[in-house]
């Protein structure tokens, strides 16, 4: 009981540390709060969803499909984005295009985000540059499984 | 017996043999374009030069012929350097779409194209442009741009087929091979023709756009659809995890045996593949429409029935259609519950009605497995509606070809009279209305065996895939109804895989000992 | 008939006051936990898109509570199960009632005490209450039919009984030296003078008892050094098996508990509403200055004082919980049984020696 009595100095020592980040927190939270511009900010972070970070240019966020000039997807099917694809999320349907020039186009084009480990190894395959990840969405959650699996159009958009 | 040096290697050859084929014996590859075994060489390529010492000149693998102490050399600098060059020039008026070539994968340019790889294209000149849709025939669309003018196709259909759709048009950067006006090519072996492409160039329309080759994966199997008994490929997805594909097989490719059907198979038999994944029966049906989980009870309700009448000493009013798509081993079973356990003389047999036949592979017959059944002592009695006995109050039926060659009405007429029918399909058709219970089965390719093709020829496999739903192998269920009859029990216990039934037939038929 | 306004009246703002501050802690603990952990806290919740640093947050906690389904496992014992909260409820609600929030306030001739219920044995009666919210948590970890909370239960039940003890035990000092069992004598004696400048707080008066006093409370309010009944992340405790109101209901309780025990901290050893040196009619400074205020005013400066002291309390808990790991089972109980108990015991001795010499 005795030894155990030795540790009441650390504990009024703990409580001096955590009062002083409260008040010195409380104070500038005050002074912010009242618009008064303070060299030090107190322990403000990023106020997230009103005021965003700048993403970095080479994060990877959503997926996005290509348009050629004549909006359609400039996808050619070859399926290496679904082949290099670690968690096997895309799967590609392929229909024959009139344009023997072109001759396969994505009739279905789905990413499983649900799944999507967000490697990039997909856009690095693709040998079309028709598949990116730049649209800077970062914030995917949804209610439904289901809408979670994005096909052509979406993608497209 | 000559010796030959191939890159320092002493290799034993005969007189008379190609350097290539000399270097292929000893496990040495030469890249080749143009050659195919099966033809006599062409040189057209000129992909498989190597050196020869004491010859001034680079000589082409395919067409010299051996002669004693050469020395040949397949990697050698100066060989290698040769190489590169005739590949550039294949390369220049290659259009290099890769991405959506169905040859991807399967394509040996691509494949030389990366081994030495000659990333950089020095013409500065555009690529020739030539017509990329041509239909050749009703499974065939030729890409010209693609074609490396190595005239297999044209030699295939001049040596193998015999017809000679294909010809070489015009000369120099004009060259092309094409059908001759008007003659599309429509024989039974036009599907080889995108198999023996060595490029993209040639494909076929029932693959085109598919899938691509490297998600498939390439099981060994027998052909069942005639009696010929071709070697084949099954080219089956492997699957995604989280997606459902429309198929299991993309295609069918042939296998190489010489002694049954060379490099070929016909057209028939590789796009008979539908019917692996169109269709199936999934799960026991009973009463028409009642699906039911539990194959151990429905299994017992069947051997009940059978061992009702065995009590009572009237197995004469069991009743069995047979087919031979079954495989020797289960035709086996059958004979030693049926015919021997049991005694039952009422066994017929239904098979498909008898097609065309022609002079390279196809037979009439088409059914896989005729030969191994009378080689098993059973007669092959055709099945009429008459031959339904009065008494039958058992009917077995496997395979549904009853109801493709009666018409509906007639056999329900008959059937009503019968107590008891089991049908043992892979199919779902609409005789499932018509009887007491369907047992889903597997078609060949789902399961092991052995067929005997129309030469005597024992040909084993084991199974590519995996039958869809409840569907069970009939050596299965046949095996498991022979222990559950009690007759001889012991005798049925140990048949765990087709190869203990198939020992087992080796020791009471001296036919299947060789 | 005015007089029984009156009371309706005091009930109402007591239990108004109560109910409101409970609120607003639970909202209090996340921002002042945020603020001590560099983070901003609960900020979110909002009123048609006015949102005042959050303080609309246990409203929207209230209203998700309630609207959650009200869950009885089909295996608990149901009448018991739903009774539980209720007690801890009630039991720790009713103690309010006797805290005194100011002086006699005097309208109209009327003199009106700031103090629902004016027994003479306040002190004994908190301390009955709030020996009686251990059945809430001793009913729901039994009559959730569940083995583990009841282990919960009987957790919190021995350590609930354990404190008892210390924090009878540690007020008996503090009666010896205030003469009474009465609230609003307690507080008029500490608004006495010590040598003539020094309040007479029960602070100064019993600081180890105060010490104890404090521990004591803190473990029968179940919070995080001595929330070993609970668990909430770790050990299955005796609300598992409880969800949504009910569930709130506990939580409300735990949040009461802080508040109650602040009062008692303020009234038995902060002079209660005493502001030093005010008088009924002003300040008295001991250095000899004066500063005469009207009847209105003074009450007023007393019932805000008492609110200060309060809330110096919940801030003050507040921190603790937020700053202290949890004890070990074995520590909980020595720290009970073999300190602070044999410590309240040599404070009521010494008090009685200093008494007897003085």
């Amino acid at each position: 009981m005795l030894k155990q009595l030795g540790y009441f100095i650390e504990i009024i020592r703990g409580g001096i540390i955590t009062t002083r980040h409260f008040s010195v927190n409380m104070f500038f939270h005050i002074l912010n709060l009242f618009h008064i511009k303070t060299k030090r900010k107190g322990a403000v972070t990023i106020q997230y969803p009103e005021v965003r970070q700048k993403i970095a240019e080479r994060h990877r966020s959503l997926h996005r499909l290509m348009k050629r000039e004549d909006g359609k997807p400039r996808c050619v099917v070859c399926m290496l984005c679904a082949t290099v694809c670690p968690s096997e999320c895309i799967f590609i349907e392929a229909e024959e295009d009139p344009d023997p020039e072109i001759q396969k186009y994505p009739a279905r084009f789905i990413i499983d985000i649900s799944r999507c480990c967000f490697c990039g190894f997909c856009v690095e395959a693709c040998p079309e540059d028709a598949l990116r990840m730049d649209t800077d969405e970062i914030e995917l959650a949804d209610y439904d499984r289901d809408n979670l699996v994005y096909n052509l159009e979406k993608l497209l958009k | 017996m000559m010796k030959i040096y191939i890159d320092d290697r002493e290799v034993h050859v005969e007189k008379g043999m190609t350097v290539f084929k000399a270097a292929e014996n000893a496990g040495i590859e030469i890249p080749h374009l143009c050659y195919h075994p099966a033809f006599p060489p062409e040189g057209t390529c000129r992909m498989c030069l190597v050196e020869i010492e004491g010859l001034p000149k680079l000589e082409l693998a395919c067409s010299t012929q051996v002669k004693d102490g050469m020395k040949v050399h397949t990697k050698s600098e100066k060989v290698v350097e040769a190489r590169k060059g005739v590949l550039e020039f294949l390369l220049a008026e290659h259009p290099m779409d890769c991405p959506i070539c169905d040859q991807a994968g399967d394509c040996k340019l691509q494949d030389y194209y990366e081994e030495y790889g000659l990333f950089e294209n020095n013409f500065s000149e555009s690529k020739e442009r030539r017509e990329k849709k041509i239909r050749l025939g009703k499974h065939l669309i030729h890409d010209n741009e693609r074609c490396v003018l190595c005239r297999r196709c044209v030699r295939f259909l001049r040596e193998v087929v015999g017809t000679g759709e294909m010809g070489v048009f015009e000369r120099g950067i004009a060259t092309e091979v094409n059908i001759l006006d008007g003659m599309p090519i429509d024989n039974n072996y036009s599907g080889n023709l995108a198999q023996l492409c060595p490029v993209g160039a040639i494909t076929d329309t029932d693959f085109r756009f598919q899938t691509r080759s490297w998600f498939l994966e390439k099981g060994e199997a027998i052909c069942p659809l005639c009696s010929r008994g071709c070697n084949i490929f099954i080219e089956h997805h492997r699957g995604f995890s989280r997606f459902d594909l429309p198929k299991r097989v993309y295609r069918i490719s042939a296998r190489e045996n010489a002694e049954i059907n060379s490099y070929w198979i016909c057209d028939i038999g590789r796009y008979g593949y539908y019917s692996l994944d169109e269709n199936r029966a999934e799960k026991i049906i009973a009463n028409n429409n009642i699906s039911i989980k539990n194959y151990e009870a429905v299994l017992a309700f069947f051997t009940e029935k059978i061992k009702r009448l065995l009590y009572k000493k009237k197995t004469s009013r069991i009743t069995l259609l047979l087919n031979t798509f079954l495989t020797n081993e289960e035709l086996f079973l059958l004979k030693k519950i049926f015919q021997d356990d049991l005694g039952i003389k009422n066994i017929f047999f239904i098979d498909p009605p008898a097609g065309e036949s022609d002079a390279i592979l196809l037979t009439s017959d088409r059914t896989p497995n005729k030969k191994g059944a009378e080689e098993l002592g059973f007669e092959i009695t055709p099945f009429e509606l008459g031959n339904l006995a009065d008494e039958t109050e058992v009917l077995i039926i496997f395979g549904n070809y009853i109801a493709e060659i009666f018409s509906l009405s007639d056999i329900q007429a008959y059937f009503d009279r019968i107590k008891d029918t089991f049908l043992f399909t892979p199919h779902r058709s609409e005789l499932d209305s018509k009887v007491g219970i369907m047992f889903p089965t597997a078609m060949t390719p789902e399961k092991g065996g052995s067929l005997t093709n129309v030469d005597g020829k024992i040909q084993k496999f084991s199974p590519v895939l995996e039958a869809p739903g409840d569907g069970k192998a009939e050596w299965k269920i046949l095996a498991e109804l022979g222990t559950k009859l009690d007759v001889n029990f012991k005798y049925y216990k140990k048949f765990l895989s087709p190869e203990e039934i198939f020992r087992q037939m080796q020791k009471e038929i001296p036919f299947f000992e060789k | 008939m005015i007089e029984t306004l009156i009371v309706l009246v005091k009930i109402v703002c007591a239990l108004v006051w109560f109910l409101l501050i409970t609120l607003y802690l639970t909202w209090a603990e996340r921002k002042e936990s945020a603020l001590m952990q560099d983070r901003i806290g609960a900020n979110r919740a909002n009123f048609f898109g006015i949102r005042i640093i959050g303080l609309f947050q246990p409203f929207a906690d209230a209203i998700k509570m309630a609207f959650k389904e009200d869950f009885t496992p089909s295996f608990s014992r149901k009448f018991l199960h739903d009774l539980a909260p209720f007690l801890s409820f009630f039991f720790t609600g009713v103690t309010i009632a006797t805290i005194p929030f100011g002086d006699i306030l005097k309208i109209g001739g009327k003199e009106i005490k700031l103090q629902v219920l004016d027994i003479n044995v306040g002190l004994l009666f908190v301390l009955a209450m709030l020996s009686f919210t251990i059945y809430g948590v001793l009913l729901s970890g039994w009559a959730s039919n569940n083995r583990w909370t009841l282990i919960g239960g009987l957790r919190g039940a021995a350590q609930l009984i354990s404190y008892e003890v210390a924090l009878g035990l540690s007020l008996i000092g503090l009666v010896m030296v205030f003469p009474s069992l009465d609230f609003s004598a307690i507080v008029d004696f500490q608004g006495e003078l010590l040598f003539g400048w020094l309040p007479k707080w029960g602070i100064f008066l019993q600081p180890l008892g105060f010490l104890i006093f404090l521990f004591a409370t803190m473990a029968e309010s179940e919070r995080v050094p001595f929330d070993l009944p609970e668990g909430e992340s770790e050990i299955v405790g005796f609300f598992t098996e409880y969800g949504g109101m009910k569930w709130g209901m506990y939580m409300f309780t735990d949040f009461m508990k802080v508040l109650i025990i602040s009062c008692l901290l303020t009234t038995l050893f902060f002079g209660g509403y005493q502001v030093p040196w005010l008088y009924a009619d002003g300040f008295r400074f001991p250095w000899g200055g004066e500063w005469l205020l009207p009847h209105g005013i003074v009450v007023l400066f007393q019932v805000l004082m008492f609110n200060i002291k309060v809330f110096f309390f919940c801030w003050l808990q507040i921190l603790l919980r937020w700053t202290y790991p949890r004890f070990r089972y074995d520590q909980l109980m020595d720290f009970g049984w073999k300190l602070l108990i044999p410590l309240s015991l040599i404070n009521i001795v010494a008090t009685a020696i200093i008494m007897s010499i003085l």
